[in-house]
């Protein structure tokens, strides 16, 4: 195969995987109350500078992951509580983007303050940037595959757990009609919770993986990335997670055969004008459910 | 707070006062600093940059995460005019505003498809694809490298019409054109448009309904707001003198959107002290220096805990959706119901509705009558509502024919048959949940009133005399249903019943020649339903041809003409009443169920 | 001091913050003092610069002051305003500035975005101001190098032109050359001069150029369509942190090839996030840093900032060798106000013209980061290819520096 065009197609899988990652995190929250967290950007970097941190505290990488991630967690709770719970009370209003996004904000002042507004080096979790395999005859960087793996296999678990626990169908009631799934005795508001600290969690892990490939992180890491995952969350269909992964793939393949073969330039447009032209074309994305309006 | 509003909103509304206002910043600026006169001229371009986003979400519903797409187009191409092309300003920046109308127009063809969280994304995209062309297309935007030396008062290089503007004259200007754009605002959301645009925001299906194009409204909308974005941006460009791409990213797109949620969506005054607020926000949080980001983060978190609607809801009275003045001018006309004209007959053949596998409606005739009533009836889920939605136009018959006063409507949108004078009510009452009675019913003469806009946005005699001749009539329709008393209450505080019965009411100020009314007695009391039923007959002794979908057997006793029973999609009955009762068909398609015959 | 009182009261005031104006260390002070003003990025992701040039300049106006001043008065950074590298908020800012008609010199933002969004109307307003750092050559020369600059406009800065000549020196010895460079003023106009100052060393040079928006997080397009063209050397013209990303990012696809970076690209972010990886990578930067022994002007500086600061992010752990980067911010503030200083002092005056006169008769004047300064009324850039070194990264004690290539 051709090296060039093998670079670009797994560096655009792993990427790409990562949007999937924060897609599905986005899908999440959007399943339960129909709100997006625009600050899901903080929440990654957050993640990454806690472990940093944590880390330097000579706590062990692995623990600091955890601790890391276990604060992220709670985190999701507070957001759920103070920054959407409030603003969905105001029928039809979207109120929780601008809750949501200033929560991501304030995150951002809290990290500059305590960590400090520059890039921090981030440890090479599991493989440094120079460890490969060869696969016939490829240099495959381990990075990429970790980051490859660990994202498709935790879509593939969430997918797993809605589709075969009863928590799963309850999101799944929760999803389609939340005053009938009260109605039935589902927790309703424990579910909601669920999700926002399981988005969270995704969010963290999501973090983790794209600090691991950059190697720095900084307070205004990740809001890029939401952007790029709100583009697969749509591309694939908001509410699915096939739809996510296969969303974030496209994305990050368009994107990088797009810069690779055509221009560089058109990267990052490329990714918006596939976003307009699914919108225009099939709103409800590769794999979304028509939301019938029931007249 | 509750007893500072209605002072407050006097205040506000006052023209003595705002005229003051106006004239106190006018003369006031020649005794402030140029720096504060060039912020609160930030302050003057930001208010009309949040207008924008107030017209197309606050009144029309429609999101937008890219509004600094169209502020961009408004400087980019006021500042190419005046500065590449030599254009005069004062040709420049509307041609820069017509630019950036057009480009709303064009985008709303796509975005009109998407809502809520989806548009939001489409809007998004629109956004970062304008950044990036900004970026790339460097021999006309300069690039990278920004378009410097636009004429402005800050190089002292401002002229327009011949005229030399220094900052303060400019400020000037500005707090002219704002005042001017905040009372065409005023105008819009006081007249048929602004109403519309509220009707397309709590839903299409109920504006459709009542003959409001949810398509059109939505474009015009767009072009309306892509105009303010595009004065914005154009003025912005000739108070800056320089305009480099990130002014233009998304952080001013999320940034605008944020000062007119916080402001209080649909408030006009609620975007002045919202974008006065965080214009000097930055600069005064400046004292906090790095925990300014913690303060501006928190301030956005928490500012709908503490204001759910909003500043302009906090401190201010709802606006009103009616001119005063087109008021007054109605209290001198007589009150007179819609004249009575013999209208068409309604025929529906051979209509067949199949959603997938399954089949709603199959093979379904009847024939609606002027002057008569024909009731509907049969079990739940026996294909009443989806006959309705078909002959109103929300759904197109997989097969089969409605034609009305012989003009086949089959497959025309709602709003063309409620064009065509078929107008229907819903199970559900979609009314504006925040207008009035009075506005509620106002909007059902939309599709009769026919002044133009420019009329409409400036006020003028025909635009008042129109909305007063409909006021007249709306008298008349709400002495009929009982809702006089109520008539300047707001919609989502009255009880159900009497919700129900101004959509009624908005019905016939529509004019219509046929009504679908669909179960409008369902959770009436005993009088509220005699109060129904003389209206309808009122109805009928217009000449109106009524279909009547109704479970209640008494209420339709002795009202109704004709009956047409369905069951799992097909007719199995049509005749008079008395003969339903005892029809062995219809008596084994009620049994079994909860329902009976004679309740 | 100045930072202590800063801090002191940036405590205080956040209790009443709603009332109280926005804060002024000039306020509080006497007047008869010298004062000057700037903005730039003190908060925010990009207040490395800005904090580090605020920094230099109050060590500058500190160490003026304990001689006794200027004209016999007192010195004093009478508006210090945060514009978080916004282009709006500088020019918000900057106007306050000029309002300040007390205001004797001024000094440009940091970033070329902010820089040319006010660079206009501070020549509306005809008070001297200064560069400290943006590279973009238009802030000074508006209608290209051989046309005249801007009346009131000087800087120290390490413009792109004279860094594309310096980088072009070494580039040169390369036929095939790719350049990945940032999407923003900086990256576009520095990219296209070194293509130029390559190819009129090196006619048959074959240049690929790549660009990326900042912060992205994988640059493989970018570097394998450099590979393709199988290019034997790469620079990239960015920031630190997107320079580790791209390093990282070679490793990952075993991409192997000189490297090269600008002097913005060879900072803190990038020894950290690309650690070990950095070795080889060859960098302009200011060359005073690095020789040994530093010029007297030099040392006093890095001497100045130990004593302050102590070895810290800017200054880097050893005291003995402060990380050359420390010349870009740190040192360009406390030039650029040493400058106005310098100059108010040969004029006997505060007014502006005299400052512009005086500045544009400065002659050899000894700087931080740059050895020696001269303008004219041609000449308002400081800096000199000769100003610039060729640094390698190596790894010495554990520990990775910059090493001057001779």
């Amino acid at each position: 195969m051709d090296d060039f065009f093998f670079s670009l197609v797994l560096a655009g899988i792993s990427v790409g995987a990562v949007y999937a990652l924060v897609a599905l995190g986005l899908n999440l929250t959007f399943w339960t109350t129909r709100a997006l967290n625009f600050g899901q950007g903080s929440l990654m970097m957050l993640c990454a500078m806690l472990t940093v941190h944590l880390a330097a505290q000579g706590l062990a990488l692995l623990l600091a992951v955890l601790g890391a991630l276990f604060i992220i967690g709670g985190l999701g709770i507070f957001i759920e509580r103070f920054a959407v719970r409030p603003a969905l009370k105001g029928a039809g209003s979207m109120g929780w983007v601008v809750s949501t996004l200033g929560f991501g904000i304030f995150l951002q002042g809290v990290a500059a303050k305590w960590f400090g507004a520059q890039a921090v080096a981030f440890p090479d979790i599991l493989f440094s940037a120079q460890d490969y395999v060869s696969v016939f005859g490829q240099y495959v960087s381990l990075q990429y595959l970790v980051v490859l793996l660990v994202a498709v296999a935790l879509i593939l678990l969430l997918e797993l757990f809605v589709r075969k626990t009863v928590w799963g169908q309850a999101v799944h009631a929760v999803s389609l009609d939340p005053e009938l799934a009260g109605v039935q005795g589902i927790p309703v508001r424990r579910i909601i919770l669920g999700s926002f600290i399981a988005s969270s969690l995704l969010a963290g892990v999501a973090g983790l993986l794209i600090a691991q490939i950059g190697g720095t992180v900084d307070p205004a890491f990740g809001f890029d990335l939401v952007l790029l995952g709100f583009v697969a969350a749509v591309f694939g269909g908001m509410g699915s997670s096939v739809g996510a992964l296969v969303g974030g793939l496209v994305v990050g393949l368009t994107s990088k055969l797009v810069g690779g073969y055509i221009s560089t330039a058109a990267e990052h447009a490329i990714a918006f004008a596939l976003l307009m032209a699914m919108l225009a074309l099939r709103p409800q994305g590769l794999f979304g459910r028509i939301e019938v309006s029931k007249a | 707070m509750t007893a500072l509003r209605a002072p407050l909103s006097r205040i506000v509304a006052n023209p003595w006062a705002q005229a003051g206002l106006a004239l106190l910043l006018l003369l006031g600026c020649y005794g402030l600093s140029s720096g504060t006169v060039q912020i609160l001229s930030f302050v003057l371009i930001g208010i009309i940059f949040a207008q924008s986003i107030n017209l197309l979400t606050g009144l029309a519903g429609q999101i937008s995460l890219g509004h600094a797409g169209f502020f961009g187009i408004g400087a980019y191409g006021a500042g190419i005019l005046a500065k590449t092309h030599g254009l005069d300003v004062a040709l420049g920046v509307p041609c820069a505003m017509l630019l950036a109308a057009a480009a709303g127009w064009l985008l709303s063809f796509p975005a009109g498809r998407v809502k809520d969280v989806y548009l939001a994304m489409m809007t998004l995209g629109f956004g970062m694809i304008f950044f990036e062309v900004v970026r790339e297309w460097s021999g006309l935007t300069g690039g990278t490298m920004g378009l410097p030396g636009v004429p402005s008062p800050t190089l002292r290089t401002l002229r327009i019409l011949g005229v030399k503007l220094d900052g303060t004259a400019y400020f000037q200007l500005l707090l002219a054109i704002t005042a001017l754009v905040l009372l065409l605002m005023r105008n819009l959301t006081q007249s048929r448009i602004g109403r519309a645009f509220f009707a397309i925001h709590t839903g299409e299906v109920g504006a459709g309904s009542i003959g409001i194009p949810p398509g059109s409204t939505k474009r015009l909308a767009y072009a309306l707001s892509g105009a303010l974005a595009g004065l914005a941006g154009g003025l912005y460009a000739h108070l800056v003198g320089y305009l480099g791409p990130e002014s233009f990213g998304l952080t001013r797109s999320i940034e605008v959107l944020v000062m007119a949620i916080v402001g209080g969506l649909g408030s006009i005054a609620g975007q002045v002290l919202s974008v006065t607020l965080f214009t000097f926000l930055p600069e005064r949080l400046q004292v906090f220096a790095e925990y300014q980001f913690i303060v501006y983060g928190l301030i956005l978190t928490f500012s709908l805990v503490v204001l759910p609607r909003g500043i302009g809801g906090l401190l201010l009275e709802p606006a009103r959706f009616i001119r005063p003045r087109a008021l007054r001018a109605a209290a001198a006309l007589p009150a007179a119901l819609p004249p009575a004209e013999g209208g068409g007959v309604l025929e529906v053949t051979g209509v067949t509705m199949r959603f997938g596998g399954l089949v709603a409606l199959n093979d379904v005739s009847l024939t609606l009558a002027p002057g008569r009533i024909t009731a509907l009836i049969g079990p739940n889920g026996s294909g009443k509502s989806t006959l309705v939605n078909v002959i109103s136009g929300l759904y197109r018959p997989s097969a089969g024919r409605v034609v009305f006063a012989g003009h086949d409507i089959t497959g025309l949108a709602d709003h063309q048959v409620a064009a065509a004078r078929v107008v229907r009510t819903f199970q559900d009452p979609r009314l504006v949940p925040h207008f009035t009675v009075r506005e509620n019913l106002l909007l059902g003469a939309h599709r009769l009133q026919r002044h133009s806009a420019l009329a409409a946005l400036l006020g003028l005699p025909a635009a008042i005399e129109d909305e007063a001749r409909h006021l007249a009539t709306i008298e008349a329709v709400m002495a009929l249903t009982n809702l006089t008393e109520v008539a300047d209450r707001v919609m989502a505080t009255l009880p159900y019943g009497t919700r129900r019965m101004a959509e009624v009411g908005r019905a016939l100020l529509a004019h219509p020649l046929a009504v679908l009314l669909d179960e409008p007695a369902a959770g009436l009391s005993e009088a509220e339903m005699e109060r129904l039923a003389q209206v309808i007959r009122d109805m009928k002794a217009m000449g109106l041809a009524i279909l009547l979908i109704e479970h209640h057997m008494d209420f339709l006793d002795d009202l109704v003409d004709d009956v047409v029973v369905l069951d799992s999609g097909r007719v199995i009955y049509r005749g008079d009443i008395a003969g339903m009762r005892c029809d062995r068909e219809v008596i084994a398609a009620y049994l079994g169920t909860e329902e009976t015959v004679d309740a | 001091m100045t930072t202590i009182t800063r801090r002191g009261l940036g405590a205080l005031s956040v209790a009443g913050a709603g009332l109280a104006g926005p804060w002024h260390p000039a306020r509080a002070q006497a007047a008869g003092t010298i004062k000057l003003g700037f903005t730039t990025a003190l908060t925010g992701p990009f207040n490395e610069f800005g904090e580090g040039i605020r920094r230099g300049a109050e060590l500058a106006v500190g160490e003026a002051n304990r001689q006794g001043g200027i004209l016999g008065r007192q010195v004093e950074l009478a508006e210090v305003l945060d514009d978080q590298l916004v282009p709006d908020r500088a020019v918000q800012n900057m106007r306050r500035i000029l309002d300040n008609q007390e205001i004797a010199g001024l000094m440009c933002p940091s970033g070329s975005g902010p820089s040319l969004a006010i660079v206009d109307m501070v020549v509306a307003d005809g008070r001297p101001i200064i560069n400290p750092q943006a590279q973009t050559p238009s802030i000074i020369y508006p209608d290209g190098a051989d046309k005249p600059p801007r009346p009131n406009v000087f800087s120290v800065a390490i413009s792109n032109t004279v860094e594309a000549e310096k980088l072009a020196i070494v580039l040169a010895g390369y036929r095939r050359i790719g350049i990945v460079h940032e999407s923003t003023g900086y990256g576009v106009t520095g990219a296209e001069l070194v293509k130029q100052a390559v190819l009129a060393q090196r006619p048959d040079a074959r240049l690929t150029m790549e660009s990326y928006n900042q912060r992205a997080q994988d640059m493989t397009a970018q570097l394998v369509r450099v590979q393709r063209a199988r290019a034997e050397a790469m620079l990239v013209i960015g920031l630190g942190a997107d320079f580790a990303v791209i390093r990282r990012n070679m490793s990952r696809l075993n991409i192997n090839l000189a490297l090269f970076g600008t002097s913005g690209a060879v900072t803190v972010p990038y020894l950290a996030g690309a650690g070990d990886l950095v070795v080889g990578t060859k960098a302009a930067s200011y060359i005073v840093l690095g020789r040994r022994p530093m010029p007297a002007a030099t040392r006093t500086f890095v001497d100045l900032y130990r004593a302050a600061y102590g070895t810290d992010r800017w200054y880097g752990p050893d005291a003995a060798n402060p990380l050359i980067s420390l010349a870009n911010t740190v040192g360009s503030g406390y030039d650029c106000i040493g400058l106005m200083m310098d100059a108010i002092r040969r004029a006997g005056s505060t007014e502006k013209g005299a400052i512009i006169g005086a500045l544009n008769a400065t002659k050899d004047y000894p700087g931080a980061s740059v050895a020696s300064i001269s303008f004219t009324p041609q000449q308002h850039t400081a800096l000199r290819p000769e100003d610039l070194g060729i640094y390698q990264m190596l790894k010495r004690d554990d520990r990775v520096v910059l090493e001057l290539l001779e």
